[in-house]
């Protein structure tokens, strides 16, 4: 799907939004009351992010996530963690919501045009229970859906060896969760399905169109104390495939290797995650697990795991991250140069590397914190699919990172 | 040797009028709201966004005092030690993810006491001096 198209999804979900508006008559004097107690009304909101970073080597560009093209080199850029989003919302009652969030962020496009990242009604039927319908951002992972916004967010950015491979950002569908009380804590559950309507650069000029693709998950929570613990599963069946045939310049290459088409096969993404919030320490811990449906992609695992310590205004962390995959076992033997190429276009997939990090966060004020960081990556020199442009040879997975960043919300 | 019951007396007259002076933080709720204790546990539920049903079933509609009012700090940082600029973190992840609305911002305290009175699931925390015969204390934080 192109960004025209793209815009034109957000338009018609804008109208949808803005009909169900209309539809919706306005409260009484009654439940006047009430509806001021329950935040009812227009309400406005944004967050943003100024970030700066470099690296410290030219053979490989590091990126936030694989939605963006191009990534950091050695010299101060403001490209992959600046970001701009907008959130208008419509309280009817106590039950019913509309949200609007749009996010200027550097994605697929290569460039910040501006992209719907939520657009939805919320209606809770009892205080236990919500259901959703609309444009919804997507929460693979703990912590997921609210990557983008920085203030939320202990560190610059969420670790890349974990969130890296997550492109798809938010789906057209449904989501619905509920809560119960169970022995001292609350457990939570979520379901959700969807349609992306996003792509991804693959480099070469070339995209994968995603759109179309279903999206589909559930996790459940368990809180308590100070404790909160997930385990969740999402599995997407992509639409279409990446463009491997003109990757390949084999018109004929999925079908002489079948075990590389993406179109119709299942990802399946588990994961869990923790926190433990003390106050002031913090400790996060996630692991996941990503089983490719076809060898065009290899298998990977990952994990981090951040502390904080909070003294004052200022939050110092240390993390460590990891993400390693596994080289694509194929059955069957294809004629040469098919099985050459799909042996190399599978282990461009191929990661292996961990990140030790270390930064601050200091909160100036109760709606802006600035963050230094330091991202030490050390890998093999075949861990190219978290970067973009790597050069080969000269690659040899090391690199570190600095950054730093603005954040505000307001 | 003194009764049990006169030194019982002699405690409570020596004691009563210095407790009922105490200062302290204490959580409320409308008379009328069907509650008549909460734990920490629920209050964090409630105040953090994470369930906000009563045991009567009535939805809980928790109120924030001004951010001026030193008693919206005072209350956080016993709720849970966080600051104020760490509760609009966690909030700040909850609005732009779509999930669970903050409390309700109320503008002055005295707009804090009128929801209370006037809506039979408002809570919020106030100083005990403030707290008359419309609402209910359901925790005490300080003594």
């Amino acid at each position: 799907m192109n960004g025209k198209n793209n815009m034109k999804s957000g338009r018609t979900l804008l109208m949808t939004l803005a009909l169900a508006m209309a539809a919706v008559s306005p409260a009484g004097a009654a439940e006047q009351m009430k509806q001021e107690a329950a935040g009812n009304g227009f309400s406005l909101h944004g967050f943003g992010t100024l970030g700066l970073a470099r690296t410290d080597d030219d053979d490989a560009q590091f990126v936030r996530d694989l939605s963006q093209p191009y990534g950091l080199t050695s010299r101060w850029s403001a490209k992959v963690d600046s970001m701009i989003g907008l959130q208008a919302g419509y309280q009817f009652n106590d039950k019913l919501e509309a949200v609007l969030q749009a996010v200027s962020r550097y994605h697929s496009e290569g460039n910040f045009a501006p992209e719907v990242s939520w657009a939805f009604l919320r209606y809770d039927p009892d205080p236990t229970a919500s259901l959703r319908i609309g444009r919804l951002g997507t929460e693979f992972y703990m912590l997921a859906d609210s990557r983008l916004v920085g203030y939320a967010n202990l560190t610059v950015r969420p670790p890349p060896d974990y969130f890296g491979p997550l492109v798809l950002s938010y789906v057209d569908g449904i989501d619905g969760a509920k809560s119960i009380p169970l022995g001292n804590g609350l457990l939570r559950g979520k379901l959700f399905a969807g349609i992306s309507p996003e792509k991804m650069y693959l480099g070469s000029g070339l995209y994968w169109d995603m759109s179309g693709s279903l999206v589909a998950g559930g996790h459940l929570d368990y809180l308590t104390g100070p404790w909160q613990i997930r385990i969740g599963q999402t599995r997407v069946r992509f639409d279409k495939g990446p463009p491997i045939n003109e990757f390949a310049g084999l018109p004929d290459f999925t079908d002489q290797v079948p075990e590389m088409e993406v179109a119709g096969k299942w990802t399946t993404y588990d994961s869990l995650g923790l926190v433990y919030d003390n106050s002031p320490f913090q400790l996060q811990l996630m692991l996941s697990r990503i089983d490719q449906g076809s060898a065009a992609f290899e298998d990977s695992r990952a994990g981090y795991v951040i502390a904080s310590y909070r003294t004052g205004n200022v939050t110092p962390f240390i993390g460590y991250s990891r993400t390693k995959s596994e080289a694509a076992r194929f059955t069957s033997t294809p004629p040469f140069p098919y099985g050459a190429y799909a042996t190399a276009l599978s282990e461009s997939t191929h990661a292996d590397q961990h990140t030790w990090f270390l930064g601050a966060r200091w909160d100036l004020r109760k709606d802006l914190d600035l963050k230094a960081q330091v991202d030490w990556i050390n890998g093999s020199p075949n861990s190219v699919f978290p970067y973009r442009e790597e050069k080969i040879p000269g690659w040899d997975g090391d690199m570190t990172v600095f950054s730093l960043a603005l954040d505000f919300v307001f | 040797m003194v009764p049990r019951s006169c030194l019982l007396l002699l405690a409570a007259l020596v004691l009563s009028p210095w407790a009922q002076a105490s200062p302290g933080l204490v959580l409320v709720v409308n008379a009328r709201s069907g509650v008549d204790r909460l734990t920490l546990d629920d209050a964090v539920n409630i105040f953090m966004g994470r369930y906000r049903q009563l045991s009567s079933g009535m939805a809980a509609l928790p109120i924030d005092q001004p951010d001026n009012q030193p008693e919206k700090a005072r209350f956080y940082r016993l709720l849970v030690n966080k600051d104020l600029a760490e509760i609009n973190a966690y909030w700040a992840r909850l609005i732009f993810s779509g999930k669970t609305s903050p409390p309700h911002q109320a503008k002055s305290t005295a707009e804090v006491l009128d929801l209370l009175a006037r809506q039979p699931g408002a809570i919020a925390y106030l100083e005990r001096s403030q707290v008359d015969s419309r609402f209910r204390i359901v925790l005490e934080f300080e003594r």
